[in-house]
């Protein structure tokens, strides 16, 4: 019959890796031949576990309630985008689908605006109206570039008798 | 560190707390919150055990999940996360000891309630419901455990309070506390024994015998 003998440290500390479940095979396998033939051992492996379980009965505090609304103001210090109010209200998911409906509606607003600026300045034409006014305005480019002046001529004659250079110079770079 | 055939990426992806510190590392919304809220109790119930004062241990939890949010786009799973955590934890606790010469906690009393809400025991109490001389033998007891707990040193406090409320092993716990495997054991065979000759005379008050230990003829 083995020896019932007073635990080493080591054999303490292998004691408790057993009970932890941390001891390997062969560490394990020797504790539980000496739990099984020495009833020091049962002892000392029985009061360890009880010593464990009083600690069942140490109060855990809990965090106070405001704990969480503190942690994320001082958080939000660190966010330079954000402030705690906006942190706050993006944090609710019914204000972020508000903000991306907002966000869609000004988006099409704004391309509504845009569209409807470019249409008005740029009256659509049917295509074949489109290239003869576009034939015309090349034709007459002359005429229009200097429309202000032929406004002030009642015909053509009088147009003609200007066109005299040894009178009124020539302004062929007008 | 990760656990001796495994490795790390693996490992800490398959942490559900891992998941959700990367959703915090990629700025989703709400994410942080959740972390939070997911730790706080823990977090402020060890560090209360370690510095032992509630106020010091609420600041010191805010400053964990400060240097949470501050590291969060540096963050590499390559443990549980709660191990990471923790880590930051046990540095800030230290630093604090340290910072103001720790001198031997008074026991907790239970019996003020502060600006942060009621006291553990008073939520003990509010939440067993039981008679008050069951309730007074609880208090003492928690009063007895809590002066059990007050005779270790900072280092045994902590490891016996991850060992028993974070589940953690020594291999984690030695991750946390930057020792190794074998000095953990050992640490923490020196805190239990300390703790088991403070609470001889409790362990038994369950009215069970105490084991006979005579050699066997």
């Amino acid at each position: 019959m083995p020896e019932d003998q007073e635990l080493s440290e080591e054999e303490r500390e292998n004691l408790l890796a057993y009970l932890d479940g941390e001891a390997d095979e062969e560490t394990a396998r020797g504790i539980e031949a000496r739990l099984s033939l020495e009833p020091r051992v049962r002892a000392e492996a029985e009061a360890l576990q009880r010593t464990w379980e009083l600690l069942d009965y140490l109060p855990r505090p809990d965090a106070s309630p405001s704990f969480t609304h503190r942690t994320l103001d001082r958080v939000s210090v660190l966010r330079p985008a954000t402030g705690p109010a906006r942190w706050r209200s993006l944090r609710n998911p019914a204000w972020r689908r508000l903000a991306a409906a907002a966000a869609i509606l000004i988006t099409a607003l704004a391309g509504y605006g845009v569209t409807a600026a470019l249409t008005r300045s740029q009256p659509v034409l049917p295509a074949e109206n489109a290239a003869e006014l576009e034939h015309q305005l090349v034709r007459d480019l002359r005429l229009l570039e200097n429309r202000r002046l032929y406004e002030a001529v009642d015909n053509i004659e009088f147009l003609h008798a200007l066109d005299a250079p040894h009178l009124f110079g020539d302004d062929s770079t007008n | 560190m990760a656990l001796p055939g495994e490795t790390s990426g693996p490992l800490a992806l398959r942490d559900p707390d891992v998941r959700l510190m990367l959703r915090v590392q990629n700025d989703v919304p709400g994410a942080f919150e959740e972390l939070v809220e997911l730790y706080q109790h823990r977090l402020v119930a060890i560090l209360h055990h370690v510095v032992g004062n509630a106020e010091e241990a609420e600041d010191l939890a805010q400053e964990v999940f400060l240097r949470v949010y501050r590291a969060r786009k540096n963050y590499r799973p390559e443990c549980r996360f709660s191990t990471w955590l923790f880590t930051i934890a046990n540095n800030l606790a230290l630093n604090s000891l340290r910072s103001r010469q720790r001198k031997p906690v008074v026991p907790f009393s239970g019996s003020d309630s502060g600006p942060l809400g009621p006291r553990p025991a008073e939520q003990l109490v509010a939440d067993r419901g039981e008679p008050p001389g069951q309730r007074l033998q609880q208090e003492e007891l928690a009063a007895v455990i809590r002066r059990a707990l007050d005779g270790l040193n900072e280092r045994q406090r902590l490891a016996v309070m991850l060992n028993k409320f974070e589940d953690m092993n020594y291999a984690e716990i030695g991750q946390v506390m930057g020792l190794t495997t074998k000095a953990i054991k050992s640490l923490l065979n020196r805190a239990r024994a300390n703790l088991r000759a403070a609470l001889q005379p409790y362990i038994y008050m369950d009215g069970e015998p105490v084991p006979q230990v005579d050699k066997e003829e």
